[in-house]
């Protein structure tokens, strides 16, 4: 047979019977429009939680810190002191999958313009390394860099609040470091008299442009490098016991800050470390279950789209059995009248196929109307469902999204499941004989 | 079986169209072995119009089938056009119907979901036949049956006469070489019946085509040359009759044939290559 008489033939036979080939199309339209939501309220899932995590940045990093809580070999907490230092670094820095490690430490501070004064915490790291662990824009000025180390990076809330205080008046006001002179001094140890107290007037200066990351807002950046310098000159102010501790504080992180190439590596290098024997931290620690959960859900999800395709599918096969029945003296005359097995083959997984095909262009229709729906009413009800998943819905984001392949894949998933659920029904067409044509019962 | 075809050729007017050795066929009932058909042999040449006579269960149906290769013989050989058909699978025999094989049924069995052009049209759709020069051959044949102008009826709006018409119309409208009849107007009224015996004996006649045909009824017998009498399985007897036919016309009639056969073997080989 021609292949433009089999689809005549085929579509011919679906429409004598077009109650029963409607019903069972209804079956597959179901079975794709359940399968398609499913993983379109699953992407929805996926994407609002992308979201979340590029808001609150930062999951790419992972923190040594040198006091660190872990479970020791008896199952009890227990707190570790350990040993960051510049050898553990260079360590650190050969982990596959590493982008940057800094060692960070944070001092506080007393920031100084006239009158007035303020106290942040000043943030230590290695300069080099600011661009991999993803600073944020400047308002005006440039990030240091090794060679030009003496910049001091301001939070974008850093230069709000200075105050003046004499008991009588209390004034605040915001520096402004074009026209204000802005000098700081640590607050570490107390200071003799004898010498003169420390003082560092800022000379480069930098300031982060107002963004959504709390991590840049009341803080001060500045070099390792650099802030060995000062550090030294303030210790050189300290008393002889002082200065020591002082010198060696130098030698040692308070913590190591690592950043991975890649958000799906993060628990692969954590691992690494801990190899090293070293305890870690990061955010991701905490999604991760989040993301397990997410997945599960997901998986749940596509489990109940499939259970309606089974029953789709046993549809269809119901469908081509009766229509066999129905159709066996038929089958008889087209074998006497020397048409090939494979033809007749053909033409059941034909009919089958355009089945599920029908059904899978008319499922993936409705399903976009349904995810339309959904999108705009459905809110109360798949917000539930992305708490669960470890997210937050708010209102007005989408909650179904339909990827650009998902049609395609659904209508595909149909004609198969149509063809398969065809095949056995084929099969048994195939050896119906020809003497049922030779039979004269009408 | 590809390699006796030269020789069958050049031999045919002397070799026989369908040979039957021994021919046995055996249901098994349980353990009851019941033999329907018990070592039959005959052979019918090309051009007859052969007729199995016989009772209902005499085996003559059974005979048929196993002639066309719709039942497996239990024993023996069946040379149709001097290929054993026993020996084919399903494609060929599938093959082999499209190209030398034409039927007529009791019941007719045309689809009702088609017009009568459409079932003319059914066995030329396997042969794979574009469909422009399908639904001219098939017009032309409705045409010779006399249904010209009920084309597009479909099976139920017509009487069982025209229904057979159609049947007959698809049988012959491939020019097969051989056409089988099983009871082609077991359903018909006695006038309708002699207008269809007619119409099969002069379609047949005009291509020189071979037809078998199965009946109980003996006065259908009176339209074949050849009567083989089957009793219980068995042949009684082989009657040949000598119809008041002129030699002049026969030899007529030969020629037309050699003319159609050659005609027809070019529409094989277009459909080949298409």
């Amino acid at each position: 047979m021609r292949i433009s008489d089999l689809i005549k033939m085929g579509l011919r036979n679906l429409g004598r019977r077009k109650a029963r080939t409607a019903l069972t199309v209804v079956g597959v339209v179901i079975g794709t429009i359940s399968i398609m939501l499913m993983v379109a309220i699953g992407q929805g899932i996926n994407y609002n939680f992308e979201k979340q995590i590029m808001e609150n940045g930062s999951m790419t990093i992972i923190r040594i810190y040198t006091y660190a809580w872990g479970e020791n070999e008896n199952g009890e907490y227990q707190e570790y002191q350990q040993v960051l230092n510049e050898e553990l670094i260079a360590q650190l820095r050969e982990i596959k999958h590493v982008k940057a490690v800094s060692p960070v430490m944070e001092k506080y501070i007393e920031l100084y313009s006239g009158k007035y004064m303020t106290g942040i915490s000043l943030k230590i790291m290695d300069c080099a390394t600011f661009a991999d662990f993803g600073f944020p824009a400047l308002e005006y000025g440039t990030y240091p860099t090794p060679e030009q180390n003496e910049t001091i990076v301001f939070g974008y809330e850093a230069l709000n609040e200075f105050y003046y205080n004499n008991g009588r008046t209390y004034q605040t006001k915001t520096v402004d470091l074009a026209k204000d002179r802005v000098n700081f001094t640590f607050r570490d140890y107390d200071t003799t008299d004898v010498k003169k107290q420390f003082r560092y007037v800022v000379k480069d200066y930098a300031k982060i442009a107002a963004c959504d990351q709390w991590e840049y807002g009341w803080y001060c950046y500045v070099d390792y490098e650099f802030y060995k310098e000062l550090y030294t000159r303030y210790a050189n102010t300290l008393k002889p016991a002082d200065k020591k501790k002082a010198m060696e504080s130098l030698e040692r992180y308070d913590t190591i800050q690592i950043n991975v190439d890649n958000m799906k590596h993060v628990t692969e290098v954590q691992e690494a470390i801990e190899e090293l024997g070293y305890r870690t931290e990061s955010d991701m620690q905490y999604i991760q279950p989040m993301l397990d959960t997410s997945d599960m859900l997901q998986k749940v999800f596509l489990a109940i789209g499939a259970v309606a395709f089974v029953v789709a599918a046993i549809n269809i096969a119901n469908t081509m059995i009766m229509s066999i029945y129905e159709r066996t003296k038929e089958i008889g005359i087209m074998k006497v009248l020397g048409c090939y097995i494979k033809d007749i083959k053909k033409l059941f997984l034909f009919e089958a196929g355009i089945i599920g095909c029908i059904g899978g262009m008319v499922g993936v229709g409705l399903s976009y109307v349904a995810a339309y729906l959904l999108n705009e009413y459905g809110g109360a009800f798949l917000g539930s469902l992305m708490t669960i998943a470890g997210g937050e819905a708010d209102t007005g984001a989408a909650y179904c999204i339909i990827p650009f392949w998902l049609p395609f894949a659904a209508i595909l998933v149909a004609i198969s499941v149509g063809i398969l659920s065809g095949y056995l029904p084929a099969r048994r067409a195939t050896k119906i004989s020809a003497i049922e044509a030779m039979k004269n019962e009408g | 079986m590809e390699e006796t075809e030269p020789k069958d050729t050049n031999t045919k007017e002397e070799a026989p169209i369908i040979e039957i050795k021994n021919v046995k066929k055996i249901y098994r009932m349980g353990n009851e072995r019941i033999p329907a058909v018990d070592d039959v042999s005959f052979a019918i040449k090309k051009g007859e119009f052969c007729c199995l006579l016989g009772t209902s269960g005499s085996g003559k149906s059974t005979l048929l089938n196993l002639m066309a290769g719709i039942e497996k013989a239990s024993g023996g050989q069946i040379l149709i056009k001097g290929k054993n058909i026993r020996k084919m699978n399903e494609k060929q025999l599938a093959k082999f119907r499209q190209k030398y094989l034409g039927f007529v049924f009791q019941s007719y069995n045309l689809l009702n979901s088609m017009t009568a052009l459409e079932n003319v049209e059914f066995p030329l759709v396997f042969k794979r036949i574009p469909a422009r020069r399908r639904k001219r051959m098939a017009r032309e044949m409705l045409v010779k049956v006399g249904l010209g102008s009920r084309m597009n009826h479909r099976p139920k709006q017509m009487s069982g006469g025209q229904q057979q018409r159609v049947g007959i119309a698809r049988a012959f409208v491939a020019k097969p070489e051989i056409v089988f009849a099983d009871e082609p107007t077991g359903n018909l009224d006695t006038r309708t019946t002699m207008e269809v015996m007619d119409l099969i004996k002069q379609v047949a006649k005009d291509n020189a085509q071979t037809i078998v045909m199965v009946t109980h009824d003996p006065r259908l017998a009176k339209f074949a040359d050849k009567i083989i009498h089957i009793l219980d399985g068995k042949i009684q007897s082989i009657e040949t009759i000598s119809h008041t036919m002129t030699e002049d016309t026969e030899e007529e009639t030969t020629e037309k044939s050699e003319a159609e056969r050659e005609e027809n073997e070019e529409d094989e080989k277009e459909n080949e290559k298409e």
